[in-house]
Protein backbone atom coordinates (compact mmCIF):
# COMPACT_ATOMS: atom_id res chain seq x y z
CA UNK A 1 0.00 0.00 0.00
CA UNK A 2 1.38 3.13 -0.95
CA UNK A 3 1.37 6.72 1.36
CA UNK A 4 -2.27 7.63 -0.48
CA UNK A 5 -3.61 4.42 0.15
CA UNK A 6 -2.76 4.73 3.78
CA UNK A 7 -4.12 8.54 3.81
CA UNK A 8 -7.71 7.38 2.24
CA UNK A 9 -7.64 3.80 4.56
CA UNK A 10 -7.67 6.54 7.20
CA UNK A 11 -9.93 8.78 5.90
CA UNK A 12 -12.67 5.96 5.44
CA UNK A 13 -11.88 4.68 8.61
CA UNK A 14 -12.39 8.24 10.15
CA UNK A 15 -15.69 8.01 7.85
CA UNK A 16 -16.82 5.25 9.83
CA UNK A 17 -16.15 6.36 13.07
CA UNK A 18 -18.08 9.61 12.42
CA UNK A 19 -21.31 8.10 11.10
CA UNK A 20 -21.73 4.92 12.99
CA UNK A 21 -20.77 7.29 16.21
CA UNK A 22 -23.77 9.36 15.08
CA UNK A 23 -26.15 6.29 14.53
CA UNK A 24 -25.41 5.00 17.53
CA UNK A 25 -25.78 7.97 19.54
CA UNK A 26 -29.07 8.42 18.07
CA UNK A 27 -29.93 5.23 18.61
CA UNK A 28 -30.17 5.74 22.14
CA UNK A 29 -31.17 9.03 22.70
CA UNK A 30 -34.63 7.57 21.29
CA UNK A 31 -35.45 4.90 24.08
CA UNK A 32 -33.56 7.91 26.30
CA UNK A 33 -36.07 10.66 25.48
CA UNK A 34 -38.65 8.01 26.01
CA UNK A 35 -38.29 6.96 29.49
CA UNK A 36 -39.41 8.98 32.43
CA UNK A 37 -37.00 7.71 35.63
CA UNK A 38 -34.40 9.44 35.99
CA UNK A 39 -32.03 6.25 36.55
CA UNK A 40 -33.30 5.10 33.28
CA UNK A 41 -32.14 7.96 31.46
CA UNK A 42 -29.15 8.58 32.99
CA UNK A 43 -27.89 4.73 32.17
CA UNK A 44 -28.84 5.66 28.62
CA UNK A 45 -26.97 8.87 28.56
CA UNK A 46 -24.13 7.45 30.24
CA UNK A 47 -24.09 4.60 27.50
CA UNK A 48 -23.90 7.20 24.80
CA UNK A 49 -20.98 8.85 26.00
CA UNK A 50 -18.83 5.53 23.93
CA UNK A 51 -20.22 6.52 20.27
CA UNK A 52 -19.29 10.20 21.28
CA UNK A 53 -16.23 9.18 21.75
CA UNK A 54 -16.09 7.29 18.06
CA UNK A 55 -18.21 10.21 16.54
CA UNK A 56 -15.56 13.07 17.80
CA UNK A 57 -12.10 10.66 16.64
CA UNK A 58 -13.99 10.46 13.73
CA UNK A 59 -14.80 13.89 13.22
CA UNK A 60 -11.47 15.35 13.71
CA UNK A 61 -9.42 11.87 11.52
CA UNK A 62 -12.04 12.80 8.52
CA UNK A 63 -10.51 16.20 8.28
CA UNK A 64 -6.96 15.99 9.27
CA UNK A 65 -6.55 12.65 6.79
CA UNK A 66 -9.05 14.46 4.06
CA UNK A 67 -7.17 17.46 3.93
CA UNK A 68 -3.89 15.73 3.77
CA UNK A 69 -5.22 13.29 1.08
CA UNK A 70 -6.04 16.63 -0.95
CA UNK A 71 -2.85 17.97 -0.88
CA UNK A 72 -1.31 14.77 -1.68
CA UNK A 73 -3.33 13.94 -4.88
CA UNK A 74 -2.40 15.80 -7.89
CA UNK A 75 -6.32 14.75 -9.28
CA UNK A 76 -7.78 16.74 -6.19
CA UNK A 77 -6.96 19.99 -5.12
CA UNK A 78 -8.25 21.76 -2.11
CA UNK A 79 -10.03 24.17 -3.61
CA UNK A 80 -12.16 21.93 -5.46
CA UNK A 81 -15.55 23.27 -5.20
CA UNK A 82 -16.84 19.91 -3.64
CA UNK A 83 -14.09 19.89 -1.18
CA UNK A 84 -14.39 22.96 0.25
CA UNK A 85 -18.48 22.30 0.24
CA UNK A 86 -17.92 19.11 2.27
CA UNK A 87 -15.45 21.31 5.05
CA UNK A 88 -17.63 24.07 5.12
CA UNK A 89 -20.89 21.62 5.71
CA UNK A 90 -18.21 19.80 8.32
CA UNK A 91 -17.75 23.09 10.26
CA UNK A 92 -21.99 23.93 10.60
CA UNK A 93 -22.23 19.69 11.71
CA UNK A 94 -19.51 20.21 14.09
CA UNK A 95 -21.14 23.42 15.57
CA UNK A 96 -24.81 22.01 15.81
CA UNK A 97 -23.06 19.10 17.23
CA UNK A 98 -21.28 21.32 20.02
CA UNK A 99 -24.16 23.26 20.97
CA UNK A 100 -26.70 20.14 20.76
CA UNK A 101 -23.55 18.24 22.96
CA UNK A 102 -23.11 21.02 25.48
CA UNK A 103 -26.89 20.90 26.74
CA UNK A 104 -27.18 17.81 26.49
CA UNK A 105 -24.32 17.64 29.03
CA UNK A 106 -25.98 19.76 31.04
CA UNK A 107 -29.18 17.92 31.27
CA UNK A 108 -27.27 14.61 31.62
CA UNK A 109 -25.87 16.30 35.06
CA UNK A 110 -28.94 17.22 36.77
CA UNK A 111 -30.61 14.09 35.55
CA UNK A 112 -27.76 12.17 37.42
CA UNK A 113 -28.59 14.37 40.40
CA UNK A 114 -32.55 14.25 40.43
CA UNK A 115 -31.40 9.81 39.84
CA UNK A 116 -29.12 10.11 43.01
CA UNK A 117 -31.83 11.82 45.03
CA UNK A 118 -34.58 10.21 44.94
CA UNK A 119 -35.24 9.33 41.51
CA UNK A 120 -38.48 11.25 40.97
CA UNK A 121 -38.78 12.73 37.46
CA UNK A 122 -40.20 16.22 37.52
CA UNK A 123 -42.08 17.74 34.92
CA UNK A 124 -38.87 20.42 33.97
CA UNK A 125 -36.45 17.43 34.79
CA UNK A 126 -38.64 15.67 31.42
CA UNK A 127 -38.93 19.01 29.55
CA UNK A 128 -35.27 19.23 29.53
CA UNK A 129 -34.78 15.80 28.71
CA UNK A 130 -37.12 15.60 25.37
CA UNK A 131 -35.91 19.69 24.42
CA UNK A 132 -37.11 19.47 20.34
CA UNK A 133 -34.15 22.70 20.18
CA UNK A 134 -31.45 20.22 21.01
CA UNK A 135 -33.40 17.67 19.30
CA UNK A 136 -32.98 19.82 16.28
CA UNK A 137 -29.73 20.43 16.58
CA UNK A 138 -28.50 16.54 16.65
CA UNK A 139 -31.20 15.95 13.78
CA UNK A 140 -29.18 18.87 12.07
CA UNK A 141 -25.60 17.59 13.60
CA UNK A 142 -26.50 14.38 12.04
CA UNK A 143 -27.98 15.80 8.31
CA UNK A 144 -24.60 17.39 7.64
CA UNK A 145 -22.95 14.48 8.11
CA UNK A 146 -25.12 12.55 5.60
CA UNK A 147 -24.46 15.29 3.55
CA UNK A 148 -20.76 15.22 3.62
CA UNK A 149 -21.02 11.36 2.93
CA UNK A 150 -23.20 12.40 -0.36
CA UNK A 151 -20.46 14.88 -1.28
CA UNK A 152 -17.48 12.64 -1.12
CA UNK A 153 -19.66 9.96 -2.90
CA UNK A 154 -21.00 11.92 -6.05
CA UNK A 155 -18.43 15.31 -5.84
CA UNK A 156 -20.38 17.38 -7.83
CA UNK A 157 -18.13 19.53 -10.18
CA UNK A 158 -14.82 17.08 -9.94
CA UNK B 1 -12.19 11.52 -1.04
CA UNK B 2 -14.48 8.50 -0.13
CA UNK B 3 -13.24 6.74 -3.65
CA UNK B 4 -11.45 8.35 -6.86
CA UNK B 5 -13.30 9.26 -9.94
CA UNK B 6 -16.20 6.81 -10.81
CA UNK B 7 -19.26 6.78 -13.44
CA UNK B 8 -22.15 8.59 -12.07
CA UNK B 9 -24.09 5.63 -12.65
CA UNK B 10 -22.00 3.97 -9.96
CA UNK B 11 -22.49 6.35 -7.18
CA UNK B 12 -25.79 5.56 -5.74
CA UNK B 13 -24.99 1.67 -5.54
CA UNK B 14 -22.19 3.11 -3.46
CA UNK B 15 -23.83 5.28 -1.37
CA UNK B 16 -26.51 2.14 -0.56
CA UNK B 17 -23.57 -0.10 -0.03
CA UNK B 18 -21.16 2.69 2.69
CA UNK B 19 -24.06 4.01 4.13
CA UNK B 20 -25.88 0.69 4.79
CA UNK B 21 -21.86 -0.48 6.15
CA UNK B 22 -22.00 2.49 8.40
CA UNK B 23 -25.87 1.99 10.00
CA UNK B 24 -24.52 -1.43 10.68
CA UNK B 25 -21.12 -0.67 12.44
CA UNK B 26 -23.01 1.74 14.31
CA UNK B 27 -25.74 -0.76 15.64
CA UNK B 28 -23.52 -3.16 16.65
CA UNK B 29 -21.43 -0.41 18.66
CA UNK B 30 -24.90 0.42 20.20
CA UNK B 31 -25.87 -3.17 20.37
CA UNK B 32 -22.94 -4.39 22.03
CA UNK B 33 -22.50 -1.95 24.69
CA UNK B 34 -26.11 -2.14 25.76
CA UNK B 35 -25.80 -6.26 25.56
CA UNK B 36 -22.50 -5.93 27.43
CA UNK B 37 -23.37 -3.68 30.66
CA UNK B 38 -26.87 -5.72 30.25
CA UNK B 39 -26.24 -6.38 34.02
CA UNK B 40 -26.21 -3.10 35.12
CA UNK B 41 -30.61 -2.57 34.23
CA UNK B 42 -32.76 -4.80 32.27
CA UNK B 43 -34.05 -2.39 29.74
CA UNK B 44 -30.12 -2.67 28.10
CA UNK B 45 -31.13 -6.33 27.30
CA UNK B 46 -33.98 -5.44 24.81
CA UNK B 47 -32.73 -2.38 24.15
CA UNK B 48 -29.60 -4.36 22.48
CA UNK B 49 -31.81 -6.78 20.79
CA UNK B 50 -33.63 -3.85 19.30
CA UNK B 51 -30.53 -2.05 18.16
CA UNK B 52 -29.66 -5.23 16.33
CA UNK B 53 -32.87 -6.15 14.97
CA UNK B 54 -33.87 -2.28 13.77
CA UNK B 55 -30.59 -0.96 12.70
CA UNK B 56 -27.75 -3.45 12.59
CA UNK B 57 -29.93 -5.84 10.85
CA UNK B 58 -31.53 -3.33 7.72
CA UNK B 59 -27.91 -2.20 7.83
CA UNK B 60 -26.12 -5.36 7.03
CA UNK B 61 -29.44 -6.08 4.08
CA UNK B 62 -28.23 -2.64 3.08
CA UNK B 63 -24.41 -3.40 2.94
CA UNK B 64 -24.49 -6.81 1.08
CA UNK B 65 -27.13 -5.50 -1.48
CA UNK B 66 -25.25 -2.43 -2.11
CA UNK B 67 -21.92 -4.48 -2.25
CA UNK B 68 -23.70 -7.02 -5.03
CA UNK B 69 -24.73 -4.25 -6.67
CA UNK B 70 -21.87 -1.72 -7.24
CA UNK B 71 -19.56 -5.57 -7.85
CA UNK B 72 -22.16 -6.06 -10.95
CA UNK B 73 -21.82 -2.77 -12.11
CA UNK B 74 -17.98 -2.70 -11.95
CA UNK B 75 -18.28 -6.17 -13.99
CA UNK B 76 -16.44 -8.02 -11.84
CA UNK B 77 -17.09 -11.82 -12.30
CA UNK B 78 -15.12 -13.74 -9.96
CA UNK B 79 -12.06 -14.98 -11.71
CA UNK B 80 -8.95 -12.62 -10.56
CA UNK B 81 -11.17 -10.70 -8.64
CA UNK B 82 -8.92 -8.55 -6.14
CA UNK B 83 -7.78 -9.27 -2.60
CA UNK B 84 -10.58 -6.57 -1.22
CA UNK B 85 -12.94 -7.67 -3.28
CA UNK B 86 -12.79 -11.36 -1.64
CA UNK B 87 -11.82 -9.77 2.29
CA UNK B 88 -14.90 -8.01 1.96
CA UNK B 89 -16.99 -11.11 0.57
CA UNK B 90 -15.31 -13.42 3.49
CA UNK B 91 -16.36 -10.96 6.24
CA UNK B 92 -19.86 -10.32 4.78
CA UNK B 93 -21.16 -13.96 3.99
CA UNK B 94 -19.19 -15.60 7.00
CA UNK B 95 -20.42 -13.08 8.72
CA UNK B 96 -24.40 -13.97 8.62
CA UNK B 97 -24.73 -16.77 10.27
CA UNK B 98 -22.63 -15.26 13.17
CA UNK B 99 -24.80 -11.93 12.90
CA UNK B 100 -28.35 -14.06 13.41
CA UNK B 101 -26.51 -16.26 16.21
CA UNK B 102 -25.84 -13.31 17.81
CA UNK B 103 -29.40 -11.81 17.35
CA UNK B 104 -30.98 -15.13 18.39
CA UNK B 105 -29.44 -15.15 21.63
CA UNK B 106 -30.13 -11.81 22.15
CA UNK B 107 -33.66 -12.00 21.11
CA UNK B 108 -33.72 -15.30 23.85
CA UNK B 109 -31.86 -13.07 26.42
CA UNK B 110 -34.51 -10.20 25.85
CA UNK B 111 -37.23 -12.61 26.65
CA UNK B 112 -36.01 -13.99 29.51
CA UNK B 113 -35.27 -10.72 31.25
CA UNK B 114 -38.63 -10.31 32.11
CA UNK B 115 -38.45 -13.31 34.35
CA UNK B 116 -34.82 -11.40 35.39
CA UNK B 117 -32.92 -14.21 33.54
CA UNK B 118 -31.35 -14.22 30.35
CA UNK B 119 -27.88 -12.52 31.78
CA UNK B 120 -25.26 -14.69 30.54
CA UNK B 121 -27.18 -15.43 26.81
CA UNK B 122 -27.04 -11.50 26.58
CA UNK B 123 -23.27 -10.75 27.34
CA UNK B 124 -22.98 -13.57 25.03
CA UNK B 125 -24.47 -11.93 22.09
CA UNK B 126 -22.44 -9.09 23.57
CA UNK B 127 -18.87 -10.43 22.99
CA UNK B 128 -20.50 -12.05 19.50
CA UNK B 129 -21.11 -8.18 18.42
CA UNK B 130 -17.56 -7.08 19.60
CA UNK B 131 -16.31 -10.15 17.45
CA UNK B 132 -18.20 -8.67 14.28
CA UNK B 133 -17.43 -5.29 15.06
CA UNK B 134 -13.77 -5.97 15.31
CA UNK B 135 -14.07 -7.82 11.93
CA UNK B 136 -15.94 -5.42 10.27
CA UNK B 137 -13.50 -2.66 11.45
CA UNK B 138 -10.48 -4.78 9.57
CA UNK B 139 -13.15 -4.61 6.24
CA UNK B 140 -13.58 -1.52 6.39
CA UNK B 141 -9.53 -0.92 6.43
CA UNK B 142 -9.67 -3.45 3.27
CA UNK B 143 -12.53 -1.87 1.52
CA UNK B 144 -10.40 1.33 1.79
CA UNK B 145 -6.60 0.76 1.47
CA UNK B 146 -7.35 -2.21 -1.36
CA UNK B 147 -4.56 -4.23 -0.47
CA UNK B 148 -3.06 -5.57 -4.23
Amino acid sequence: MSFSDWLLSLHLLSAFALVSGVVAIAAINVPAVRRDRPSEIALLMRLGKVPQIVLQVGLAGVLVFGIWLAIDLDRYSITDGWILASIAVWIVGSALGGIGGARAQRVHVEVERVAAAGDVATPELLAQVRDRSRIALHTGSGLATLLILILMIWKPGA
Amino acid sequence: MLASIRPDSWNFPLFVHVFGAMVLVGGLIAAALALLLSRRAQLLQGLGFRFLLFLALPGFVAMRGGAAWIYSKEGWSGDNDPTWIGIGFATADIGVPVFLVTLILAGIGARRARAGAGGGLTRAAGILACLLLAAYVVTVWAMAGKPS
